[in-house]
């Protein structure tokens, strides 16, 4: 995808979704290289239908859920996910601050608050 | 070439009526539409609660989320016990390798129930009743956008399950369905020499479709509120977790379940209106596409939501916020959309044209991926975290030790010379329960443990939860490695006798059975009685998630609820309202 639509963090969120599609596109390739079972106009489109498919389904679901978060990220103010109105709940600026205020709760004690001891 | 054939008509029936749609929606200003009766108008969805009559009558007439979440809750715990009890007196019977307790017949009849009425009348149900509850929660919205089809979604249940247990009630020459949860023809569609031409099999089919309308009227309504109903601030980039994987499903149940509507319509035709789709000169195996097509997304749907319960409380209880949570957004997407590409998996050994075999193993592998995603994340969240070892905690993390085994199990079967061994064996139902028991009914109780002082106004018994947690981890591993055993050993599924040879695995595997059975009763006292006379509780935050910040809307909502219930005087649902304070410890 272009770059400059996806900063890097953004692209790099997205390399979960590049393992799937490397693999399918690898198969494609390991079946057009590898025909152990022949060619036949119909089964064969299938067989890449079937693959190619999923493949095209994933990229666009994927750019597109990609395209709404980033424009969400730069329109407007961004909390943690599901943290919006807690009196307490504060915007995250941007990942940088993001990741200073979840090692910051993460290094709080909190055995005193363990609900379940 | 029959069967690829039939593909690519399929294929090509899928191109036309995707065309339809995208010309009907050029055609109709769908915007232009106003509801009828109210209800979607923004602004308009708060029902008051003080609008709510008394006693029965408010749980007939309920529109409210939060209520119509209590009573998917209600049904689906109602008929968890029931599938539990079948399958108990199933393995029961299996203690030995000969026909003693119940007669093959009534076996077969009970292993088709306990699959169904756990699928579709607890995952599903259950699950909407998390999502009812607590995604207009989560999401800041007043309720479900629309609320009055949210009610009717929920009541289609009950007549679909009286119908689904219809063969097993006192009816004269109605007999129970006992064509195993995946109803594959002919044996479903009447023929041959056996019983299943009975109206029972046709009843049965019939509240599977209740249910599975009143799925996608939930699923539209899910996505209708997740897009149009979020409150302020409440953007893509920071939708919680558990409203990411209920949107996904519910895209999920809407392709998946009208489609397993026509296909028990076309069987109802075979079966009664003398039609030829899967017999009289139909292909049998065309149901099994169907079938699968509809039921692999099927598993999807009932996994992806749990997920989101783990993913969400999970970070809860380790002090720190879910590592990668975008990783886990983006691979929620990624599942749904493959859970489409993969269906034929469960049917490898069909010989059906190799080439499409290997397409569909590829795809079933790449699928495996987003699964392993999440599963690092779990992991890593809890890495060096500050973890609290509550009731909830321990399911999600019984969770990802099952879904590790049931995942990986997956993989090898989706290899196809792997599967060509141990298809119809017990190791798939070792497989499948690892992950239907071992990790969405695991958490399914994180939920339930974790949100209790939400919905019950009191806290249950710690000690009771933590037994309950054990017993269900040893029993379930236990049980589901006994079968994973069997398996290897050829021991095939859905047979009431066996070989001798076996008996020793059955046997741990009943034992196992036993050891979740007590621990299902501790579950249901501790539930009632801590319902009935728990000690209220105090405070709003009981998890103590202010402190690490990470404090999400649904506890937000419930500290503003007590205040102003505390404001008002109280009323029937205050939850601090003057009882007595019981010390907790
Ligand atoms: C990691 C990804 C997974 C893979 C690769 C996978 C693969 C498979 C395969 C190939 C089969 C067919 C076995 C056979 O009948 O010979 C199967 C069966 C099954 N799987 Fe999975 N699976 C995965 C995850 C899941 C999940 C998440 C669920 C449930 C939520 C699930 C539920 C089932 C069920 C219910 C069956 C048995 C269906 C039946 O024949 O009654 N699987 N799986
Ligand atoms: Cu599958």
């Amino acid at each position: 995808m272009a770059a400059r639509t996806f900063d890097r963090e953004t692209l790099l969120d997205l390399v979960v979704n590049a393992v799937p599609l490397f693999i399918m596109a690898f198969f494609v390739a390991a079946f057009v290289l590898f025909a152990p079972f022949g060619f036949d106009p119909l089964a064969s489109l299938l067989q890449f239908g079937l693959i190619v498919a999923p493949f095209v389904a994933l990229l666009v679901l994927t750019y597109f859920s990609a395209r709404a978060i980033t424009d969400a990220e730069r329109g407007g103010p961004v909390f943690l996910p599901g943290q919006t109105t807690p009196t307490e709940a504060r915007p995250v600026e941007h990942e940088a601050e993001a990741e200073e205020a979840g090692a910051a709760a993460s290094s709080e004690p909190t055995e005193s608050g363990d609900g379940d001891a | 070439m029959a069967i690829t054939g039939q593909i690519a008509l399929t294929v090509l029936m899928g191109l036309f009526l995707v065309g339809v749609a995208a010309w009907l929606a050029r055609v109709e200003n769908w915007r232009s539409y106003t509801p009828v009766g109210g209800g979607a108008t923004g602004g308009e969805t708060a029902y008051g609660s003080d609008e709510k009559p008394a006693g029965l009558i408010r749980w007939l007439t309920t529109v409210d989320h939060k209520d119509i979440g209590l009573l998917y809750g209600a049904f689906g715990i109602t008929a968890f016990v029931v599938g539990g009890l079948m399958v108990m007196v199933m393995r029961l019977e299996l203690f030995d390798p000969e026909m003693t307790l119940i007669s093959n017949t009534y076996y077969n009849s009970l292993l088709t129930s306990h699959g169904i009425t756990m699928l579709f009348l607890f995952g599903t149900p259950i699950i909407a009743a998390f999502a009812n509850y607590f995604v207009p929660l989560l999401i800041g919205a007043d309720d479900m956008a629309f609320p009055r089809i949210n009610a009717i979604a929920f009541w289609l249940l009950p007549p679909g399950a009286l119908l689904i247990w219809a063969g097993f009630l006192p009816i004269p020459g109605v007999i129970p369905a006992q064509t195993g949860w995946t109803m594959y023809t002919p044996l479903s569609a009447g023929v041959g020499s056996g019983n299943q031409a009975n109206a029972g099999v046709d009843l049965m089919l019939l509240g599977l479709h209740l249910t599975g309308v009143s799925a996608t009227m939930g699923a539209i309504n899910f996505i209708a509120t997740i897009f149009t109903e979020r409150g302020e601030n409440v953007s893509w980039a920071n939708l919680d977790i558990f409203s990411w994987t209920i949107l996904t499903q519910s895209g999920l149940i809407l392709f998946a379940f009208p489609l397993l509507g026509s296909a028990i319509v076309m069987l109802l035709l075979d079966r009664n209106f003398g039609t030829a789709f899967f017999i009289n000169g139909g292909s049998p195996i065309l149901w099994q596409h169907l079938f699968w097509f509809f039921g692999h997304p099927e598993v999807y749907i009932l996994v992806l939501p749990p997920m989101g319960l783990v993913s969400l409380i999970l970070p809860r209880f380790s002090g720190r916020r879910l590592f990668g949570f975008k990783f886990v957004v983006y691979s929620t997407l990624a599942i749904g959309v493959l859970s489409f590409g993969v269906w034929a998996h469960h049917m490898f050994a069909t010989g059906i044209d190799p080439r499409l075999r290997s397409s569909f193993m590829a795809v079933s592998l790449a699928i495996a991926i987003p699964s392993a995603v999440k599963t690092f994340n779990w992991i890593t969240t809890m890495w060096n975290g500050r973890l609290r070892l509550t009731t909830p905690m321990l399911f999600c993390i019984g969770f990802v030790q099952n879904f590790i085994i049931g995942g990986v199990t997956g993989v090898f079967l989706a290899s196809i010379p792997v599967d060509l061994v141990l298809h119809d064996t017990y190791y798939v139902v070792g497989h499948f329960h690892y992950i239907v028991m071992g990790a969405i009914t695991f958490a399914g109780m994180a939920g339930l443990y974790y949100w209790f002082p939400v919905f019950a106004g009191r806290m249950y018994q710690r000690r009771l939860g933590k037994i309950h947690f054990w017993l269900w981890l040893v029993g379930s591993n236990i049980t589901f490695l006994a079968m994973i055993l069997l398996g290897y050993g050829g021991m095939p599924r859905r047979y009431a006798t066996y070989l001798p040879q076996f008996a020793t695995l059955h046997q741990v595997a009943t034992l196992g059975a036993l050891v979740m059975f007590v621990g299902g009763l501790v579950w249901v006292y501790n539930f009632v009685v801590s319902w009935l006379e728990g000690p209220r509780v105090e405070d709003a935050d009981p998890w103590n998630l202010k402190q690490s910040g990470l404090r999400t809307n649904e506890w937000a909502w419930f500290e503003r609820k007590r205040e102003t219930a505390l404001a008002d005087g109280g009323d029937e649902e205050a939850l601090a309202d003057g009882g007595d304070p019981v010390d907790e410890e």
